[in-house]
């Protein structure tokens, strides 16, 4: 591993129709952590990690990953060197079969990991099954894998829990924490199910109006006025 | 050692292999193209089939690319026409060997239409459609226009040579073995495009059509795929071109019209291009009901015009998807019983 950081953005702006969805933000997820996101709706949470995976087309500041700027790089070049995102809406290829798309994400990967993905979200006896005919919960779990194909060192999830039942974003929580400790895999995680962020993250980043908040561990979030006032309300 | 890591053995991706059913189906197929001809006393007949099948060649490429890249082409008589004329042109000022003006006609507009592709396929939905509608139309302006080396409006004869490949031209000129080899060749596209679907390759694209975004997203670059299944789907056009200026010895700039694009379209959604073999089903159909429709009113048009909305409203996935999805629904229900 190269660079003091997984993944880091520096002044990372996002101009969006006359304001800036992400305002001069500075991040930095060493290697291994589990960082969440969080903050009201129009914070900028998902723009940054638009803006971290190469998904935005306008934006400047600077993205590095093990220390080297990405910034340059498409989506299809940050993810051959190792980083791997989910949708907030879920991005799967309804027509293919859930086999038939992981083996496409494993073609493209050096560690085709197909067995093992399938196995570690529950999805091996759905492998001949299309994918507009399984259930929503499991449509959101095809997706992280296809995220997780090769093993990525970064991943980057965007409400991997949305529309989950309480139990399902549990378990969920509870797998991505398990996969980030065993794989060695850095998480940066957008989500609003504050039961899921405070139960797995190792430190908290707070957006607001596209500008970082705040910035700590769990605990220390959960007690900042700041933040308190401006998001979490009750949920502290 | 955890479960998962003993679990990271690299899956090989390989293509399916082709059942015996498909060889089978291509044999029968071939076989029931020899043996047409037999069957069919009228030489009237056999014509129509034989324009049914170049059309049906058409219609398959357009088919394929609805198939595969999930967009219309409305200018693929572009490559059909660009085929046609390759031909005349190299023969008419005897350029290159006919041979090799054959492969020619077939590799040119394959490679224009890739390197098209290139820019085009990043156009989605109808900008595409009108892209290829006014390519098709630059090609039909330069043919009417280029007097000196197309001759206009008028077109020309092409001089085929008295013999290609050791074949005596007559066989691209008489009904009964011209049905013959437009059949086969038509069998050999639908079976080739078949091996290309199912391969790794043909995967590839129908995940691209499907959500061009998370495939780049999980690392393939998207551009060069669908630019390739365009220019398959040209070079099954220009076959077609190929065949209709060898069976009928000349080209004008009807060949590069758009109505002709139009047509292949109407053959492809008649058929229906879920089924590789719709598209063809369809032009069969269209040749029919335009020779029968004919015979009853100058209007034919408007009764190709009703069939499209009929199948459209009733059977979305086309005729030859409708009746795959029945056969579908008999078999379990004989699975069933």
């Amino acid at each position: 591993m190269n660079g003091a950081y997984a993944i880091e953005g520096t002044a990372l702006t996002r101009p969006y129709g006359g304001f800036f969805a992400v305002n001069k933000v500075d991040i930095a997820v060493p290697h291994g952590e589990i960082r969440g996101l969080i903050g009201p709706n129009g914070a900028g949470k998902s723009t940054l990690i638009d803006v971290l995976s190469g998904r935005a087309a306008v934006w400047s500041g600077q993205v590095r990953m093990d220390g080297r700027d990405i910034g340059a790089l498409g989506a299809q070049e940050r993810r051959r060197q190792g980083m791997a995102r989910s949708f907030q809406k879920t991005n799967i290829f309804p027509e293919l079969s859930v086999r038939e798309q992981l083996d496409i994400a494993a073609r493209k990967a050096e560690k085709p990991n197909v067995e093992e993905v399938m196995d570690e979200l529950g999805l091996g006896s759905l492998g001949q099954a299309r994918a507009r005919d399984i259930a929503y919960g499991e449509q959101r779990r095809l997706d992280l894998a296809l995220a997780l194909i090769g093993r990525p060192r970064v991943l980057l999830l965007d409400e991997p829990a949305a529309g989950l039942s309480m139990r399902e974003s549990l378990g969920l929580a509870t797998l991505l924490r398990d996969l980030a400790q065993r794989w060695k895999v850095t998480v940066l995680l957008v989500e609003h199910d504050m039961e899921v962020v405070f139960s797995i993250c190792d430190r908290i980043t707070v957006l607001q109006l596209g500008r970082v908040l705040a910035e700590g561990t769990p605990d220390e979030i959960r007690r900042s006025p700041e933040v308190v006032t401006a998001y979490l309300g009750s949920a502290a | 050692m955890s479960r998962a890591t003993m679990n990271l053995a690299p899956t090989r991706v390989a293509a399916p292999r082709l059942s015996h059913l498909s060889w089978l189906l291509l044999a029968v197929a071939l076989a029931a193209g020899f043996g047409l001809p037999g069957v069919v006393a009228s030489v009237l007949v056999l014509t129509l089939l034989t324009q049914a099948v170049i059309g049906g060649m058409l219609a398959v490429g357009v088919g394929f690319l609805m198939r595969q890249n999930g967009v219309v082409s409305f200018g693929h008589a572009a490559w059909y026409g660009v085929s046609a004329y390759c031909l005349g042109l190299l023969l008419r000022h005897e350029v290159v060997p006919a041979e090799l003006a054959l492969l020619l006609a077939l590799g040119v507009p394959t490679l224009m239409a890739f390197l098209l592709g290139l820019v085009i396929v990043r156009v989605p939905g109808v900008a595409f459609s009108m892209l290829t509608l006014a390519v098709g139309q630059a090609f039909h302006e330069f043919s009417m226009k280029a007097q000196g080396l197309t001759n206009g409006d008028d077109g020309f004869a092409i001089p085929l040579p008295d013999s290609l490949f050791g074949l005596p031209i007559s066989v691209v000129q008489q009904p009964e073995t011209m049905f013959v080899l437009c059949w086969s060749l038509l069998a050999l596209v639908i079976f080739g495009l078949y091996v290309t679907v199912r391969s790794p390759f043909g995967r590839l694209t129908e995940a691209i059509r499907e959500n061009e975004e998370r495939a780049r997203f999980i690392g393939y670059k998207t551009v060069l795929p669908r630019a390739a299944t365009y220019a398959i789907s040209a070079f099954v056009a220009a076959l077609a071109g190929l065949l209709f200026a060898l069976y009928n010895g000349f080209v004008s700039p009807e060949v590069l019209h758009w109505s002709l694009s139009g047509s292949a379209l109407i053959m492809a959604v008649i058929g229906g291009s879920r089924l590789l073999w719709g598209p063809a089903l369809g032009a069969v159909i269209f040749f029919f009901l335009k020779d029968l429709a004919g015979n009853l009113t100058e209007h034919w048009p408007a009764m190709i015009g009703v069939t499209v909305i009929v199948v459209t409203v009733l059977m979305p996935a086309g005729i030859a998807g409708t009746l795959a999805e029945l056969f579908g629904r008999l078999r379990k229900a004989g699975g069933g019983a």
